[in-house]
């Protein structure tokens, strides 16, 4: 990982005009990285997922001398305001912002709320977190206002597109949602290039006191891509968050979700969707951490795996000592349609408190031959007996998208994806 | 209209028909009858082409072809309907999709235009009020969280939806409480036309009470053994099955 080092060196040199405490700061983030190094097979947690990739090839940092490309077409959410970020830059120009809703650039953002900052960015086990800390080039930081109702999602576009050299990005995003505010923020990365891409994000989401959050990740980045995150939910008292990770993008997929319950009365639903085809490995990591009285956390994460492909989920509660009556439930399903492709999955509960309700499953499985039979015998073909099937088990979690544009966009996706998929079992 | 002859089926490498010849016209209502394990299920099972039963010999035929080699969903089209012993639940897709699904792809092997939601709706709509079911069961996944007597009418809503020309009706009276029971003849009944027939497949007399049946057949390991009237289903429900043993 010779290029990260030499890319490190060459942020710091461009961007002097950067503060001294954010160079130690990046300095002193790259250091932990290089103590640890990528992740591999032995390690708890990261143990079934190669990331050799990322060191077969050299990825140089996106920077601010690369003229962005905007593409004449782009993925695009009804009712949406847009944020819009093409290759690491964010597009002023092209984005519409909301009142009551601040947007800064990470040198901004560092200036005027260093303490937000500061906390995003605290070192972390996961050594791609240092790595962003270290490299962040690109991102923003997103303050909605103490009160605000925010009526249309704010819809984070972050696409790659017409590349002809590898690229990385280590891009952050802050989000502070204010207290009694409701808002729906979708994060969502797409690219369309033929040459190898990487990106390697930070999200830090904080819900402040009984604010409502819906947070939407969409990953479909171009099967060139490579995405790593980690995404971090601390919620302060009342506070709710709705989040959904839908992913079918990129080769390689690791995400880290931790979700704080730092306060009492706090409520978290966190489901998912990930759809994989070809050789891809999509890998998500997830850890709620129940720390006070009478929180609750939802989790139904859904994998549908086809060719090739491989599913990775890892979940872990953890209920605290003093986190009584915590109400937690993790549901994981995993649907094989072929026999070449896997799936992994391990719910976990750690529970230090005694009065606690807490339940986990994991199921592995193919489609229902009776079913599908009994579609047959209704005049439906095989193929759209299958298909039908999929959809309507991949709807069961979909449902749970409150917003019906983003649910809409979702399906579509959805829709396409079955369409040239292969089904053998 | 269906005509089975020396029909053997296995299932699992065990042989369960052994030589059954059934003959049903345009019209008719036969009701076939037998203790559990007598090959009912796997007789109504192979007209529909399940895979995992096994023809190896004799022949089905349905309106004077051979139908053995043909997909459910080829039998389907052409005409022929299974009502299920144990409908399946499909979690996630809602039962007017799905209903609508069925019917079009009816539609579209007729060569007739496919019905569009708003046309389906009205359709499906006077099919509910003939099975006495509420509107909300359109919009619940299909079977899912039904009662039993409710899978057993969404089974005879699916009937009158897709009006086949040939309905094996499996056990459709079992688990059903006695007003079920009546609205699902009285389904049954309303269906009976010259153009159709009706193969009701069933354990007990009680529902024959509301049908008129023209044949009563006894299956008995795996061969008809006996066939006869309406009188002949009384006598069964008086002396059981094993005066017919041997």
């Amino acid at each position: 990982m010779h290029y990260l080092e030499k890319e490190l060196n060459e942020l710091i040199q461009f961007w002097d005009e950067e503060p001294e405490a954010l160079r130690t700061l990046r300095s002193g983030a790259f250091k932990q990285y290089k103590e640890v190094g990528l992740p591999n097979r032995k390690w708890e947690g990261w143990q079934f997922t190669d990331f050799s990739a990322l060191e077969k090839t050299s990825y140089r940092l996106a920077s601010p001398g690369d003229p962005p490309p905007v593409p004449e077409t782009l993925p695009t959410i009804a009712n949406c305001n847009r944020i819009l970020i093409i290759n690491g830059h964010f597009q002023e120009n092209l984005s519409v912002l909301p009142d009551k809703v601040t947007v800064q650039t990470l040198q901004h953002a560092y200036a005027t709320n260093p303490e937000i900052f500061n906390k995003a960015v605290v070192n972390n086990s996961n050594p791609f977190h240092n790595l962003n800390t270290a490299l962040m080039n690109s991102g923003l930081a997103i303050i909605v206002g103490d009160n605000a109702v925010i009526d249309n999602p704010i819809h984070i576009l972050y696409y790659t597109t017409g590349l002809t050299e590898p690229i990385m990005n280590h891009p952050l995003f802050l989000i502070v949602a204010g207290a009694d505010s409701e808002t729906t923020i979708i994060e969502h990365y797409a690219g369309s290039t033929n040459v190898q891409y990487w990106q390697n994000v930070v999200t830090n989401i904080k819900l402040s006191n009984n604010a409502v959050l819906n947070h939407v990740r969409i990953q479909e980045e171009d099967l060139n891509g490579n995405h790593i995150a980690d995404t971090a939910y601390t919620l302060e008292k009342d506070a709710q968050l709705n989040a959904f990770h839908f992913a079918s993008g990129s080769s390689l997929y690791r995400q880290n979700i931790q979700v704080n319950l730092a306060s009492s009365g706090a409520s978290s639903t966190v489901n998912g969707l990930c759809l994989a085809k070809d050789r891809q490995h999509l890998d998500q990591q997830i850890i709620i951490n129940h720390l006070k009285e009478n929180c609750s956390s939802n989790q139904l994460f859904k994998y549908i795996l086809s060719d090739n492909s491989a599913g990775v989920f890892n979940g872990r509660v953890i209920v605290s000592e003093g986190a009584q009556k915590t109400d937690a439930q993790q549901t994981i399903r995993n649907l094989l349609l072929t026999d070449k492709a896997m799936a992994h999955s391990s719910p976990q509960l750690e529970i230090y408190a005694d009065d606690v309700k807490c339940s986990h499953g994991s199921t592995t499985g193919q489609l229902d031959k009776n079913a599908i039979f009994y579609m047959r015998s209704r005049g439906i073909d095989v193929r759209t007996a299958q298909l039908l099937l999929i959809s309507g088990f991949a709807k069961e979690v979909m449902e749970t998208i409150t917003n019906t544009n983003i649910d809409t966009y979702i399906d579509e996706k959805l829709t396409t994806w079955l369409e040239h998929i292969g089904v053998t079992l | 209209m269906l005509e089975i002859k020396d029909l053997h089926v296995k299932v699992e490498d065990k042989d369960i028909l052994k030589g059954i010849n059934l003959t049903v016209h345009p019209g008719e209502l036969h009701a076939i009858m037998g203790r559990n394990g007598s090959g009912k299920s796997t007789l109504a099972n192979a007209i529909v082409g399940r895979d995992s039963y096994e023809i190896t010999s004799g022949d089905i035929l349905y309106n004077g072809t051979s139908i053995v080699a043909e997909s459910p969903e080829e039998r389907a089209l052409a005409g022929i309907f299974m009502s299920f012993q144990y409908p399946v639940v499909i979690p996630g897709i809602n039962n007017t999709y799905f209903l609508k699904a069925a019917l079009n792809a009816k539609r579209k092997y007729q060569g007739k235009t496919e019905l569009d939601a708003v046309e389906f709706l009205k359709l499906i709509r006077e099919k509910l009020a003939a099975v006495e079911m509420d509107e909300k069961f359109l919009h619940r996944a299909v079977n899912d969280g039904f009662s039993g007597g409710e899978k057993k009418r969404n089974e005879i809503l699916q009937m009158v939806t897709l009006e086949p020309a040939l309905a094996i009706l499996d056990e459709t009276d079992s688990g059903l409480d006695i007003d079920a029971l009546k609205i699902v003849a009285a389904g049954i009944n309303n269906y009976r036309r010259d153009d159709r027939a009706i193969v009701i497949i069933t354990h007990y007399q009680r529902i024959l009470k509301y049908l008129e049946a023209d044949y009563v057949h006894v299956l008995i390991n795996g061969k008809i053994a006996k066939t006869g009237g309406e009188n002949l289903a009384e006598q069964l429900e008086d002396k059981g099955y094993s005066w017919l043993d041997n």
